[in-house]
Protein backbone atom coordinates (compact mmCIF):
# COMPACT_ATOMS: atom_id res chain seq x y z
CA UNK A 1 0.00 0.00 0.00
CA UNK A 2 1.78 3.54 -1.27
CA UNK A 3 1.69 5.96 1.02
CA UNK A 4 1.36 8.44 -1.47
CA UNK A 5 -2.31 9.40 -3.10
CA UNK A 6 -3.30 10.09 -6.79
CA UNK A 7 -6.42 12.39 -7.19
CA UNK A 8 -7.21 14.64 -9.66
CA UNK A 9 -6.00 17.78 -10.44
CA UNK A 10 -8.07 21.26 -8.93
CA UNK A 11 -8.28 24.83 -9.91
CA UNK A 12 -7.51 25.19 -5.84
CA UNK A 13 -3.91 23.16 -6.74
CA UNK A 14 -3.20 25.66 -9.64
CA UNK A 15 -0.93 28.27 -7.45
CA UNK A 16 0.83 25.09 -6.19
CA UNK A 17 1.91 24.07 -9.81
CA UNK A 18 2.56 27.54 -10.70
CA UNK A 19 4.76 28.02 -8.21
CA UNK A 20 6.38 24.61 -8.90
CA UNK A 21 6.73 25.56 -12.47
CA UNK A 22 8.90 28.29 -11.97
CA UNK A 23 11.40 26.96 -9.50
CA UNK A 24 14.85 26.90 -10.33
CA UNK A 25 15.51 23.36 -10.69
CA UNK A 26 12.17 22.22 -12.43
CA UNK A 27 13.07 24.89 -14.77
CA UNK A 28 16.45 23.95 -15.56
CA UNK A 29 15.80 20.62 -15.07
CA UNK A 30 12.47 20.12 -17.45
CA UNK A 31 11.57 23.02 -18.79
CA UNK A 32 11.44 26.79 -18.53
CA UNK A 33 8.44 28.09 -20.28
CA UNK A 34 6.65 29.33 -17.12
CA UNK A 35 9.31 31.54 -15.99
CA UNK A 36 8.72 34.09 -18.87
CA UNK A 37 4.96 33.53 -18.74
CA UNK A 38 2.65 35.17 -17.29
CA UNK A 39 0.13 34.50 -14.46
CA UNK A 40 -3.00 34.69 -16.13
CA UNK A 41 -1.28 32.80 -18.92
CA UNK A 42 -0.06 29.99 -16.31
CA UNK A 43 -3.37 29.51 -14.77
CA UNK A 44 -5.51 30.00 -18.35
CA UNK A 45 -3.60 26.85 -19.80
CA UNK A 46 -3.72 24.57 -16.77
CA UNK A 47 -7.23 25.75 -16.46
CA UNK A 48 -8.04 24.43 -19.94
CA UNK A 49 -6.67 21.51 -19.06
CA UNK A 50 -9.05 20.44 -16.71
CA UNK A 51 -11.92 21.71 -18.73
CA UNK A 52 -11.28 20.73 -21.77
CA UNK A 53 -7.91 18.85 -22.59
CA UNK A 54 -9.13 16.02 -20.77
CA UNK A 55 -8.22 13.34 -24.02
CA UNK A 56 -5.25 14.97 -24.54
CA UNK A 57 -3.55 15.66 -21.62
CA UNK A 58 -4.47 15.29 -17.71
CA UNK A 59 -2.87 16.16 -14.63
CA UNK A 60 -2.95 14.45 -11.74
CA UNK A 61 -1.91 15.91 -7.37
CA UNK A 62 0.20 13.54 -5.40
CA UNK A 63 -0.84 13.66 -1.75
CA UNK A 64 0.91 12.31 1.27
CA UNK A 65 -0.41 10.40 4.11
CA UNK A 66 -1.96 13.80 5.70
CA UNK A 67 -3.55 14.82 2.03
CA UNK A 68 -0.67 17.39 1.47
CA UNK A 69 0.43 18.03 -1.86
CA UNK A 70 3.87 16.58 -2.59
CA UNK A 71 3.62 17.24 -6.52
CA UNK A 72 2.09 16.42 -9.74
CA UNK A 73 1.86 14.52 -12.79
CA UNK A 74 0.85 14.61 -15.72
CA UNK A 75 0.10 12.47 -18.94
CA UNK A 76 0.54 13.60 -22.56
CA UNK A 77 0.88 12.01 -26.33
CA UNK A 78 -1.95 10.02 -24.88
CA UNK A 79 -2.84 7.07 -27.46
CA UNK A 80 -6.20 5.47 -25.57
CA UNK A 81 -6.51 2.95 -28.52
CA UNK A 82 -2.83 1.78 -28.20
CA UNK A 83 -2.63 2.53 -24.43
CA UNK A 84 0.85 4.41 -24.42
CA UNK A 85 0.99 8.20 -22.88
CA UNK A 86 4.51 10.07 -21.79
CA UNK A 87 3.98 10.35 -18.24
CA UNK A 88 5.65 13.15 -16.44
CA UNK A 89 6.34 14.46 -12.77
CA UNK A 90 6.99 17.29 -10.82
CA UNK A 91 7.40 16.48 -6.75
CA UNK A 92 7.68 20.06 -4.46
CA UNK A 93 11.20 21.14 -3.29
CA UNK A 94 10.51 19.97 0.30
CA UNK A 95 9.07 16.58 -0.51
CA UNK A 96 12.22 15.49 -2.93
CA UNK A 97 14.23 12.65 -2.05
CA UNK A 98 11.75 10.67 0.41
CA UNK A 99 8.49 11.26 -1.54
CA UNK A 100 10.30 10.59 -5.31
CA UNK A 101 10.29 6.73 -5.71
CA UNK A 102 6.68 6.54 -4.07
CA UNK A 103 5.41 9.47 -6.01
CA UNK A 104 6.35 7.59 -9.02
CA UNK A 105 5.09 4.05 -8.10
CA UNK A 106 2.01 5.63 -7.21
CA UNK A 107 0.97 7.39 -10.42
CA UNK A 108 2.40 4.51 -12.26
CA UNK A 109 -0.51 2.52 -10.43
CA UNK A 110 -3.06 5.10 -11.59
CA UNK A 111 -2.06 5.08 -14.96
CA UNK A 112 -1.95 1.79 -15.53
CA UNK A 113 -4.96 -0.27 -13.20
CA UNK A 114 -7.30 2.81 -13.56
CA UNK A 115 -6.77 4.65 -16.96
CA UNK A 116 -5.63 1.10 -18.79
CA UNK A 117 -2.46 2.42 -20.20
CA UNK A 118 0.21 -0.72 -20.96
CA UNK A 119 3.29 1.49 -21.91
CA UNK A 120 4.48 4.91 -20.31
CA UNK A 121 6.76 6.81 -22.23
CA UNK A 122 9.52 8.77 -20.41
CA UNK A 123 11.91 11.40 -21.14
CA UNK A 124 14.24 13.03 -18.95
CA UNK A 125 17.07 15.47 -19.93
CA UNK A 126 20.39 14.38 -19.28
CA UNK A 127 21.31 16.52 -16.60
CA UNK A 128 18.56 15.96 -15.32
CA UNK A 129 19.58 14.00 -11.21
CA UNK A 130 15.81 14.86 -9.52
CA UNK A 131 14.39 11.60 -9.60
CA UNK A 132 17.23 8.74 -10.88
CA UNK A 133 21.32 8.74 -11.05
CA UNK A 134 23.44 9.61 -13.50
CA UNK A 135 24.22 5.43 -13.93
CA UNK A 136 20.67 4.28 -13.65
CA UNK A 137 19.67 6.85 -16.29
CA UNK A 138 22.41 5.88 -18.58
CA UNK A 139 21.46 2.10 -18.10
CA UNK A 140 17.82 2.81 -18.90
CA UNK A 141 17.77 5.14 -21.83
CA UNK A 142 16.76 3.95 -25.15
CA UNK A 143 17.81 6.82 -27.01
CA UNK A 144 19.47 10.01 -26.62
CA UNK A 145 18.42 12.81 -28.02
CA UNK A 146 20.98 15.61 -28.80
CA UNK A 147 19.59 19.47 -28.80
CA UNK A 148 15.95 18.20 -27.30
CA UNK A 149 15.69 21.56 -25.40
CA UNK A 150 16.41 24.76 -24.56
CA UNK A 151 16.09 25.41 -20.68
CA UNK A 152 18.05 28.03 -18.46
CA UNK A 153 19.94 29.23 -21.57
CA UNK A 154 21.48 25.90 -22.30
CA UNK A 155 20.76 22.86 -24.49
CA UNK A 156 20.18 19.98 -23.18
CA UNK A 157 20.08 16.25 -24.57
CA UNK A 158 17.32 14.09 -23.18
CA UNK A 159 17.25 10.31 -23.00
CA UNK A 160 14.18 8.46 -23.73
CA UNK A 161 12.96 5.27 -22.72
CA UNK A 162 9.47 3.25 -22.51
CA UNK A 163 7.99 1.16 -19.70
CA UNK A 164 5.98 -2.09 -19.88
CA UNK A 165 4.18 -3.30 -17.19
CA UNK A 166 6.86 -6.12 -16.71
CA UNK A 167 9.56 -3.26 -16.59
CA UNK A 168 7.06 -1.41 -14.17
CA UNK A 169 6.56 -4.69 -11.64
CA UNK A 170 10.20 -4.75 -11.77
CA UNK A 171 10.71 -1.57 -10.71
CA UNK A 172 7.77 -1.83 -7.59
CA UNK A 173 9.79 -5.11 -6.92
CA UNK A 174 13.07 -2.88 -6.36
CA UNK A 175 11.61 -0.05 -4.18
CA UNK A 176 9.89 -2.59 -1.96
CA UNK A 177 13.16 -4.15 -1.36
CA UNK A 178 15.15 -0.99 -0.92
CA UNK A 179 12.08 -0.19 1.76
CA UNK A 180 12.48 -3.79 3.60
CA UNK A 181 16.56 -3.13 3.48
CA UNK A 182 15.96 0.13 5.42
CA UNK A 183 13.60 -0.70 7.35
CA UNK A 184 15.62 -3.50 8.74
CA UNK A 185 18.91 -1.23 9.10
CA UNK A 186 16.81 1.31 11.05
CA UNK A 187 15.27 -1.75 13.63
CA UNK A 188 18.96 -3.14 13.82
CA UNK A 189 19.89 0.57 14.64
CA UNK A 190 17.06 0.56 17.44
CA UNK A 191 17.80 -2.91 18.94
CA UNK A 192 21.64 -3.78 18.21
CA UNK A 193 22.35 -7.18 18.89
CA UNK B 1 -43.22 11.25 -4.82
CA UNK B 2 -41.43 14.41 -3.18
CA UNK B 3 -38.90 12.41 -1.74
CA UNK B 4 -36.97 12.42 -4.82
CA UNK B 5 -34.76 15.57 -5.90
CA UNK B 6 -33.60 16.49 -8.65
CA UNK B 7 -29.88 17.63 -8.60
CA UNK B 8 -28.24 20.31 -11.33
CA UNK B 9 -25.62 19.12 -12.84
CA UNK B 10 -22.96 20.07 -10.20
CA UNK B 11 -24.55 18.65 -7.66
CA UNK B 12 -24.93 15.52 -9.30
CA UNK B 13 -20.99 15.84 -9.97
CA UNK B 14 -20.66 15.85 -6.52
CA UNK B 15 -23.08 13.36 -5.38
CA UNK B 16 -20.72 11.16 -7.91
CA UNK B 17 -17.63 12.15 -6.52
CA UNK B 18 -18.94 11.98 -2.66
CA UNK B 19 -19.82 8.20 -3.75
CA UNK B 20 -16.51 6.96 -5.03
CA UNK B 21 -16.09 3.56 -5.72
CA UNK B 22 -19.62 3.28 -5.71
CA UNK B 23 -20.51 5.58 -8.62
CA UNK B 24 -18.08 3.35 -10.97
CA UNK B 25 -20.37 2.80 -13.97
CA UNK B 26 -23.00 4.87 -13.01
CA UNK B 27 -24.60 5.76 -16.51
CA UNK B 28 -21.30 5.11 -18.38
CA UNK B 29 -19.25 7.87 -15.75
CA UNK B 30 -16.49 6.90 -13.51
CA UNK B 31 -15.07 9.70 -10.77
CA UNK B 32 -12.09 7.69 -10.29
CA UNK B 33 -11.06 8.63 -14.07
CA UNK B 34 -13.22 11.13 -14.77
CA UNK B 35 -12.72 15.24 -13.07
CA UNK B 36 -15.79 16.90 -12.13
CA UNK B 37 -15.21 19.18 -15.43
CA UNK B 38 -15.55 15.71 -17.43
CA UNK B 39 -18.14 13.76 -15.36
CA UNK B 40 -20.68 16.87 -15.70
CA UNK B 41 -19.67 17.52 -19.64
CA UNK B 42 -20.50 13.47 -19.89
CA UNK B 43 -23.64 13.73 -17.90
CA UNK B 44 -24.76 16.92 -20.47
CA UNK B 45 -23.72 15.21 -23.63
CA UNK B 46 -25.56 11.96 -22.65
CA UNK B 47 -28.86 14.24 -21.33
CA UNK B 48 -28.44 12.03 -17.75
CA UNK B 49 -30.74 13.76 -14.84
CA UNK B 50 -29.47 12.88 -11.59
CA UNK B 51 -31.83 12.59 -8.52
CA UNK B 52 -30.87 12.15 -4.91
CA UNK B 53 -33.07 10.34 -2.47
CA UNK B 54 -31.43 10.24 1.14
CA UNK B 55 -27.88 8.80 0.73
CA UNK B 56 -28.59 7.25 -2.93
CA UNK B 57 -27.90 8.93 -5.91
CA UNK B 58 -30.39 7.81 -8.95
CA UNK B 59 -29.46 8.38 -12.57
CA UNK B 60 -31.84 8.33 -15.81
CA UNK B 61 -31.31 8.47 -19.21
CA UNK B 62 -33.77 8.50 -21.71
CA UNK B 63 -33.21 5.91 -24.65
CA UNK B 64 -34.05 8.46 -27.36
CA UNK B 65 -35.27 5.31 -29.64
CA UNK B 66 -38.22 4.55 -27.13
CA UNK B 67 -39.22 7.19 -25.20
CA UNK B 68 -41.32 5.13 -22.64
CA UNK B 69 -37.90 2.67 -21.66
CA UNK B 70 -35.08 4.82 -19.17
CA UNK B 71 -32.01 3.62 -18.65
CA UNK B 72 -31.13 3.62 -15.02
CA UNK B 73 -28.41 3.53 -12.64
CA UNK B 74 -28.10 3.80 -8.76
CA UNK B 75 -25.43 3.98 -6.22
CA UNK B 76 -26.70 2.00 -3.12
CA UNK B 77 -28.18 -1.11 -2.39
CA UNK B 78 -31.20 -0.15 -1.29
CA UNK B 79 -34.23 -1.04 -3.57
CA UNK B 80 -36.91 1.12 -1.85
CA UNK B 81 -34.50 3.59 -3.54
CA UNK B 82 -35.01 2.28 -7.18
CA UNK B 83 -38.54 1.51 -6.57
CA UNK B 84 -39.39 4.89 -5.72
CA UNK B 85 -37.53 6.38 -8.45
CA UNK B 86 -38.99 3.69 -11.10
CA UNK B 87 -42.56 5.18 -9.64
CA UNK B 88 -41.63 8.37 -10.10
CA UNK B 89 -40.29 7.99 -13.47
CA UNK B 90 -43.40 6.53 -14.20
CA UNK B 91 -45.70 9.27 -13.44
CA UNK B 92 -43.65 11.92 -14.29
CA UNK B 93 -41.61 11.11 -17.32
CA UNK B 94 -44.25 8.14 -18.37
CA UNK B 95 -41.69 5.25 -18.32
CA UNK B 96 -43.01 1.71 -18.63
CA UNK B 97 -39.93 -0.27 -18.94
CA UNK B 98 -36.19 0.02 -17.75
CA UNK B 99 -32.90 -0.94 -18.43
CA UNK B 100 -29.36 -0.93 -16.50
CA UNK B 101 -25.99 -1.81 -16.82
CA UNK B 102 -24.33 -2.21 -13.54
CA UNK B 103 -21.17 -3.67 -12.70
CA UNK B 104 -21.31 -6.93 -11.41
CA UNK B 105 -19.54 -6.25 -8.49
CA UNK B 106 -21.19 -3.25 -7.91
CA UNK B 107 -23.51 -2.64 -4.26
CA UNK B 108 -26.44 -1.46 -6.83
CA UNK B 109 -26.58 -5.28 -7.70
CA UNK B 110 -28.44 -5.96 -5.16
CA UNK B 111 -31.12 -3.40 -5.54
CA UNK B 112 -31.90 -4.56 -9.20
CA UNK B 113 -32.12 -7.98 -8.19
CA UNK B 114 -34.50 -6.87 -5.05
CA UNK B 115 -36.86 -4.74 -7.27
CA UNK B 116 -37.98 -7.26 -10.06
CA UNK B 117 -35.33 -6.60 -12.47
CA UNK B 118 -34.62 -9.24 -14.40
CA UNK B 119 -30.66 -10.27 -15.26
CA UNK B 120 -30.84 -10.33 -19.27
CA UNK B 121 -27.25 -10.31 -20.13
CA UNK B 122 -23.66 -10.87 -19.05
CA UNK B 123 -21.61 -8.42 -20.76
CA UNK B 124 -18.16 -10.25 -20.22
CA UNK B 125 -15.23 -7.95 -19.68
CA UNK B 126 -16.60 -5.37 -20.51
CA UNK B 127 -15.06 -2.51 -17.70
CA UNK B 128 -11.67 -1.87 -17.11
CA UNK B 129 -10.90 -0.88 -13.60
CA UNK B 130 -8.34 -1.31 -10.58
CA UNK B 131 -6.05 -3.08 -13.22
CA UNK B 132 -8.40 -5.82 -14.99
CA UNK B 133 -11.53 -6.37 -16.89
CA UNK B 134 -15.10 -6.28 -14.79
CA UNK B 135 -18.18 -7.95 -16.08
CA UNK B 136 -21.18 -6.00 -15.88
CA UNK B 137 -24.87 -7.04 -15.61
CA UNK B 138 -27.44 -6.09 -18.00
CA UNK B 139 -30.98 -5.70 -16.22
CA UNK B 140 -34.06 -5.26 -17.65
CA UNK B 141 -37.51 -4.54 -15.85
CA UNK B 142 -41.45 -3.07 -16.99
CA UNK B 143 -43.27 -0.82 -14.34
CA UNK B 144 -45.15 -3.93 -13.54
CA UNK B 145 -42.14 -5.77 -12.85
CA UNK B 146 -41.19 -3.62 -10.55
CA UNK B 147 -44.50 -3.03 -8.59
CA UNK B 148 -44.93 -6.54 -8.30
CA UNK B 149 -41.70 -7.15 -6.59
Amino acid sequence: MSFVTVRHFTEADIPIRTELLRESRFAANLTDFAVVAADDALVANQMRTIHSEHRVKRIFTLCGPRDQVVGFAWITSIDWRSQTCELSFGILPRYRGYYGAPAVAAAHTYVRDELNMRVTVNQVLAHNTMMHSADALAAQRKVTCAYDSYTVGEWRSACYWTETDEDFQAMRARLDDRRRELAERIRAMKHPS
Amino acid sequence: MTEMRRLDIAGGVAGLRAAGDQARGFLGTDPVTQNDALLGSELTRIGAQVYGHGDTLLGYLPNVDQPRQAYLASTSSDPDALRLFTAFLGTYQRCTSYVATVPADSVAVGAFDACGFRRIGMLRDHQYRSGRYHDVVMFFATGEDVCRS
